[in-house]
């Protein structure tokens, strides 16, 4: 069987061959499928694979996208996912946990060179309140998930629709990223120095972070295992 | 013709287990195939669900080979289930399609007649 990973590759350079109508709506296609976290993720691979090589040949004797995907593709695309076996919930969980692990990483690792950067110009006590940060992480997880979530449902929203319409896609996407960081800053300014203080130098916040992010990617492999 | 109904639905499900069960074939080839035996308005794209859906059910399953044109393909071959399942559609479908086809032109047959 080939790997996912692998056929998304061949995916990509596939695409290529199609003339730009046809990819414009393959893309469309595409996106709608793979932004569907119900859905194992190798099966729609496959699929998508399958349909790609079709409208190729289908290219080369000269119709069109249409006459695959049919007048509304995402009828089409809603029809196919529903025939498409669901995501295995082993992997749904590794899924979430390297997410989480990979926001805690970079969390880390931004903390850490922000500690340096800062001490530059100011002096830099390198304490860290345990309470408060736990609950800046939490809010991290927190605004991280809502809006992974959020943002495939903007996507899937705005595919099929007409160029012109992309701009509402950045807007919104924007103002959630806005909203979300606002949400986490408040979180820090409001529960200051709670909980016991531990020093930490930052090469150490830096160590922790790409630990953490090195467990991240193999919850991930984990999570594509078929 | 939309695929709506159950009726068509299981029909075109051996349709397909049909082709596939003669010689193990991959998408493209399979509408060529189903156009090709004079089903009314089957359009490339309906295959797709019917594949899925029998893959999941276990009928069939996909393997990559090369194919004639070169470039590996995903063929479909007719599981040791789906030899079984056929075999009972194609049973209760020769014992119905006699009479409800019968049933069904009446009118027409009258109109010849007049």
């Amino acid at each position: 069987m080939r790997e996912t990973t692998e056929l998304i590759k061949e995916n990509n350079y596939k695409r290529d061959l199609l003339n730009p109508e046809n990819e414009y709506v393959y893309e469309n296609m595409l996106l709608y499928i793979r932004t569907d976290l119900r859905i194992d993720e190798h099966a729609a691979e496959e699929l998508l694979m399958d349909l790609l090589d079709h409208l190729l040949e289908a290219q080369e004797n000269g119709k069109k996208a249409e006459d695959l995907f049919g007048n509304s593709p995402r009828a089409y695309a809603d029809e196919l996912i529903a025939n498409l076996p669901s995501q295995k919930r082993r992997n749904v969980f590794w899924f979430t946990a390297s997410t989480i692990t990979g926001l805690v990483g970079w969390f880390a690792i931004t903390y850490g060179i922000a500690n340096v950067l800062i001490s530059f110009f100011t002096t830099w006590d390198n304490d860290i309140a345990v309470g408060s940060i736990l609950l800046i992480l939490l809010s991290i997880c927190l605004v991280g998930s809502i809006g992974i979530k959020l943002f495939f449902t903007i996507i899937r929203s705005s595919v099929f629709k007409h160029k012109n319409q992309q701009w509402k896609v950045y807007l919104k996407a924007g103002l959630y990223g806005m909203a979300g960081v606002g949400f986490i800053l408040g979180i820090t300014f409001l529960f200051d120095g709670i909980g016991p203080v531990i020093h930490v130098e930052w090469w150490v916040l830096l160590l922790i972070g790409i630990m953490v992010l090195a467990i991240s990617k193999s919850f991930s492999r984990l999570s594509s295992d078929q | 013709m939309a695929l709506r109904s159950q009726l068509l639905k299981g029909v075109l499900d051996a349709c397909v287990m049909a082709v596939v069960e003669e010689q193990p074939v991959y998408g493209y080839e399979l509408s060529q195939k189903l156009q090709g035996i004079g089903l009314p308005d089957i359009s490339d794209g309906t295959i797709y669900p019917v594949l899925l859906r029998l893959q999941k059910n276990g009928f069939i399953r996909g393997e990559m080979r090369p194919s004639a044109s070169g470039p590996n393909r995903k063929y479909y071959f007719l599981t040791d289930e789906g030899k079984a399942e056929l075999e009972q559609i194609a049973s209760e479908w020769i014992q119905i399609a006699q009479p409800v086809s019968q049933l069904l032109k009446r009118g027409r047959e009258d109109e010849r007649n007049n």
